[in-house]
């Protein structure tokens, strides 16, 4: 046994000298800072090209970390600090939960470079109940849009119009849709926006700071309860149906068995292969403009920039290269998306992305207040229970339960 | 799903190979034998190496030591002559120590925090980022083109361009200095030269980033000039002032004092500073559940819905299961094979993807189920049709789990007995009830209980299906087909200002102890069944 033992015990010590040589090795090898960066995979290649000619001009390096974008904003909050990133792709609704947090930095963009941006756009990324900051850098926007297919109904002028040629559709065969627009059993209260604004709704209302106010919740408000007898209408006539969901939404458009879709740009590829012929325009005025919800994403600089010591870095990438024409340009091709900077607008083309702008006319950024995510099941439910066909609950009652519901939560 | 992990909770007990010890005793004093041995630890000192490296790079002391203490001890064990039960015991100590006692210690832990939105950070890091957050450019605040230099003494100073009027300045941490226009030189990056002082480049100016960011530049009033990237600057002043001392936030304003309110936040009246941080809150999250309205309304309705889902589930299921293994079990069924792996398919397919199939299936304008059948039944739409969808499918999903389980369950009962109750002239519902049945609940009755402990958390099943809806007016979280803990998820994403990981884990707990006390109870009840023998 003994003599077994002495050549054992080497190889043990071998392995774990490999082993600790295999792990400092990588770290040896970057001179310089290392910016980290989290994308997402569809935008990996175009951010990790951006980033790489920045640092090059900069002599500094970068690493591109491809995470699912949905858990970008979950994660940050979780993250060991020696793995967290120090520039996060997102969604501008996620500031306010970010900046709650204490996980974002605030970025200062030149007075030159705002300018080059839609207000809203920055707005959209600023947050702060008391001084309200700057947190992102806006790349693209994007919102939804009503396509119509221009072969099987005319384009609407006016709300009633639209109404008269979806039903005269819809009535021509068995299995056709009104409006194809999704709710599914849980309610999309994203897709469905458009008809709320329409109607007189409103998620939060503005406070004299200009802060989205959190205990004004207009998802009951006067107006919209006043006009909610047109959802219970658009109901008995079938105009939209809550069992719709987005398959069943896609399908019926791509196979002519709707004339209208409300969509967005992440459709533009599949609506420009489908062959079909159609046009993309702003839901008619209801009773007030149908305005949609404006996304916007861009680029974060996190808490963790300091902590790596490369915040000025970090911020220099955010600040000063991402908001330029050119690397906005990029990341609008990469992602199919319309560029946030106007100027890299001005020379953008792309037929599809430019209808659905038009359609974002007027639009309300979503809420970038953290107490949003009290609002979408409530809201999309209140949908669902008002436009399930017979047996649905009167649309003035099923909002003011889901205002009440979305009160309690926030409390 | 419920059914691999129902199983691996406890499938019929193989038949005991006795020799099973001794022989894996011997296998490990051979050659071969000692060779895996080697092979296996020098892995895992291996993997505790590259661990040590990670965690003395992240300075995770107290993980360190655990590590080091543990490899150690793994080696001593299996090089050791006398520990044998222990080299036996050990890797499942382990696992239990990792995957079932740390999850749960930590839960406790989070229980009794606020960990949640606006709550995730220490103290000091929150107080750093509310000075930071509380910035704000003051009237006519400038913003400048800045690159750090050394002046002729070699002190740390700012070359700064305004942005507007280009005037130029260098800045020091007494104050702005008018600088030459003439004597800056820059292009499209930022400052390239000044005149009389040394830019800083390249990793020299990296390397200052913490520096930079404490340089502060003077200007009239609370005001100074920070810089803010590698080649801007910005001129801000602050609105609130940590004072140290008394741990309280001033607002320069009009001086309105924010205290910490032993909550995790500076407050003052219902003002919050955000962020606020993680701190130890004592009971106060169970205190939420109890006086919370909106949380203690559904409570009670959900854990009645819970146990109605989990405990149909599970007894449809045995019966059915055992209904069809009883059937197929007949001697001279022709292609018995065949249809014992029909019953199987559900089992087969990944549940996630079946639930979602389901949830199409179920849709009740498209759905297939209501198409084939002319029916216009609301599966999904409406409170009672969702529940019943959701025990139906959960049904579905777990039959062949216990169609095995009772398979092998009369399989294990010898014949004789059987042949002597038909001697003795008992009828077949009789034998059934009398012999079959007993016989086959000694061997199910303990995965009939994890089985119901598993269901009772089944949270893939609701969510993927009904994701607890559809949603009842009046109660704000809880949907018609929540169960608690799919009722807990919701707690914990999607309330107030986001995440309640506190309140949730508190909820958890309560869950734990809920099953924990159904389980102990049940299964005290079943050493009564085994005295049948």
């Amino acid at each position: 046994m003994k003599m077994k033992r002495t050549p054992a015990l080497l190889a043990l010590v071998a392995v774990a000298i490999l082993a600790a040589v295999a792990g400092s090795v990588k770290s040896a090898v970057a001179a310089g800072p290392t910016i980290t960066i989290w994308a997402d995979a569809d935008r990996k290649t175009a951010v990790t090209q951006l980033a790489n000619a920045w640092a090059t001009a900069r002599g500094a390096n970068v690493n591109v970390v491809v995470h699912d974008f949905g858990k970008i904003r979950d994660d940050l909050g979780t993250v060991a600090a020696a793995d967290a990133p120090d520039v996060i792709m997102g969604a501008h609704d996620w500031t306010g939960q970010l900046a709650a947090n204490g996980l974002v930095q605030p970025v200062v963009l030149s007075a030159a470079t705002r300018g080059q941006f839609p207000a809203y756009t920055l707005n959209a990324f600023s947050y702060g109940t008391a001084v309200k900051k700057l947190y992102g850098v806006p790349t693209q926007i994007e919102n939804i849009g009503l396509v119509v297919n221009t072969s099987l109904a005319k384009v609407p002028t006016s709300f009633a119009m639209l109404e008269k040629e979806a039903l005269a559709f819809k009535k021509k065969k068995a299995g056709n849709l009104a409006i194809a627009v999704q709710q599914g059993t849980n309610g999309d209260a994203y897709h469905m926006y458009p008809f709320f604004s329409g109607l007189g709704g409103y998620v939060f209302g503005v406070n004299k700071a200009g802060n989205l106010d959190p205990s004004d919740i207009g998802v009951a408000s006067k107006a919209f309860l006043k006009n909610a007898k047109l959802v219970d209408k658009w109901n008995k006539e079938g105009l939209i149906n809550s069992k719709v969901d987005s398959s069943t939404a896609q399908n019926a458009f791509l196979k002519k068995q709707a004339a209208f879709w409300i969509t967005g740009p992440w459709n533009s590829d599949t609506l420009k292969t489908s062959g079909l012929k159609f046009k993309i325009i702003q839901l008619p005025k209801i009773a007030y403009p149908s305005v949609p919800f404006l996304g916007v994403q861009g680029f974060l600089v996190t808490k963790y920039a300091a902590t790596h010591g490369v915040e000025s870095l970090a911020q220099d990438f955010v600040a000063n290269y991402i908001s330029t024409p050119s690397a906005q340009a990029a990341l609008a091709n990469a992602s199919g998306r319309w560029p946030a900077n106007s100027k890299a607008g001005a020379s953008f083309s792309d037929p599809v992305l430019a209808q659905f702008g038009k359609a974002g006319k007027g639009g309300v950024p979503m809420p970038n207040i953290p107490q949003m995510n009290s609002v979408w099941t409530d809201l999309g439910q209140a949908w669902v229970r008002s436009t399930k066909g017979a047996g649905a609950a009167k649309a003035a009652a099923s909002f003011t339960a889901a205002s009440r519901a979305i009160a309690d939560k926030i409390g | 799903m419920s059914a691999t992990t129902a199983s691996s909770a406890g499938m019929p007990d193989e038949a005991p190979k006795g020799a099973i010890v001794p022989r894996l005793i011997a296998f490990f004093s051979g050659s071969v034998g000692v060779a895996v041995k080697l092979a296996l630890l020098a892995m895992s000192n291996a993997l505790a190496a590259w661990a040590a490296y990670v965690l003395i790079d992240r300075s995770q002391w107290i993980a360190l030591v655990a590590l080091l203490v543990t490899t150690v001890g793994i080696d001593a064990l299996y090089f050791g002559r006398h520990t044998l039960p222990a080299k036996f015991l050990l890797p499942g100590v382990l696992f239990l120590l990792c995957f079932q006692i740390v999850p749960i210690v930590y839960t406790i832990d989070v229980a009794f925090t606020n960990y949640s939105t606006g709550h995730i950070l220490s103290k000091s890091s929150a107080i750093t980022q509310i000075e930071l957050t509380s910035l704000q450019p003051p009237a006519n605040g400038k913003q400048y083109f800045m690159a750090p230099a050394h002046n002729s003494a070699g002190d740390l100073v700012l070359v700064l361009k305004d942005q507007v009027s280009g005037v130029t300045f260098v800045g020091t941490e007494k104050g702005l200095t008018p600088l030459p226009q003439s004597d800056v030189k820059a292009n499209a990056f930022g400052i390239t030269a000044a005149k009389g002082y040394s830019i800083i480049k390249g990793n020299e100016l990296f390397s200052l980033d913490q520096k930079l960011h404490a340089f502060h530049v003077p200007t009239t009033g609370e005001s100074s000039i920070t810089p803010q990237t590698i080649s801007t600057a910005v001129e801000l002043e602050p609105t609130l002032r940590y004072d140290g001392k008394t741990d309280t936030f001033t607002r320069i304003s009009d001086g309105t004092v924010f205290r910490d309110d032993g909550k995790g936040s500076f407050v003052h009246a219902d003002q919050e500073l955000e962020p606020g941080w993680k701190t130890t809150i004592g009971f106060h999250n169970f205190g939420t559940i109890l006086a919370s309205k909106a949380l203690r309304g559904p409570f009670f309705r959900i854990f009645v819905w819970t146990v109605v889902f989990a405990a149909s589930t599970v007894f449809l299921s045995f019966f059915v299961g055992l209904f069809l293994a009883i059937v197929l079990n007949k001697k001279g069924l022709r292609f018995q094979r065949f249809y014992r792996s029909l019953i199987l398919i559900p089992w087969a397919v990944p549940g996630f993807l079946s639930l979602l199939v389901w949830q199409g299936l179920l849709n009740d304008d498209f759905g297939v189920v209501n198409r084939i059948f002319h029916l216009n039944i609301p599966w999904l739409f409406d409170a009672n049709w969702a529940k019943v969808s959701c025990i139906l499918v959960s049904f579905w999903l777990t039959v062949p789990y216990f169609f095995l389980v009772s398979m092998g369950a009369l399989q294990s009962i010898p014949e004789e007995l059987n042949e002597a109750a038909h001697v003795d002239g008992g009828a077949a519902t009789q034998i059934f009830r009398r012999i079959t049945l007993p016989l086959v609940l000694i061997a199910t009755s303990p995965l009939l209980i994890a089985s119901f402990a598993f269901n009772f958390n089944n949270f893939n099943n609701i969510y993927l299906l009904t994701q607890g809806g559809p949603t009842q007016t009046n109660q704000p979280i809880a949907g018609a087909t929540d169960i608690l803990i799919s009722y807990t998820y919701k707690l914990a994403i999607a309330t107030g200002k986001g995440q309640d990981y506190g309140l949730a884990s508190a909820v958890s707990i309560i869950i734990f102890v809920i099953v924990a006390t159904i389980s102990a109870v049940s299964f005290s009840r079943t050493k009564a069944l085994e005295n049948i023998n």
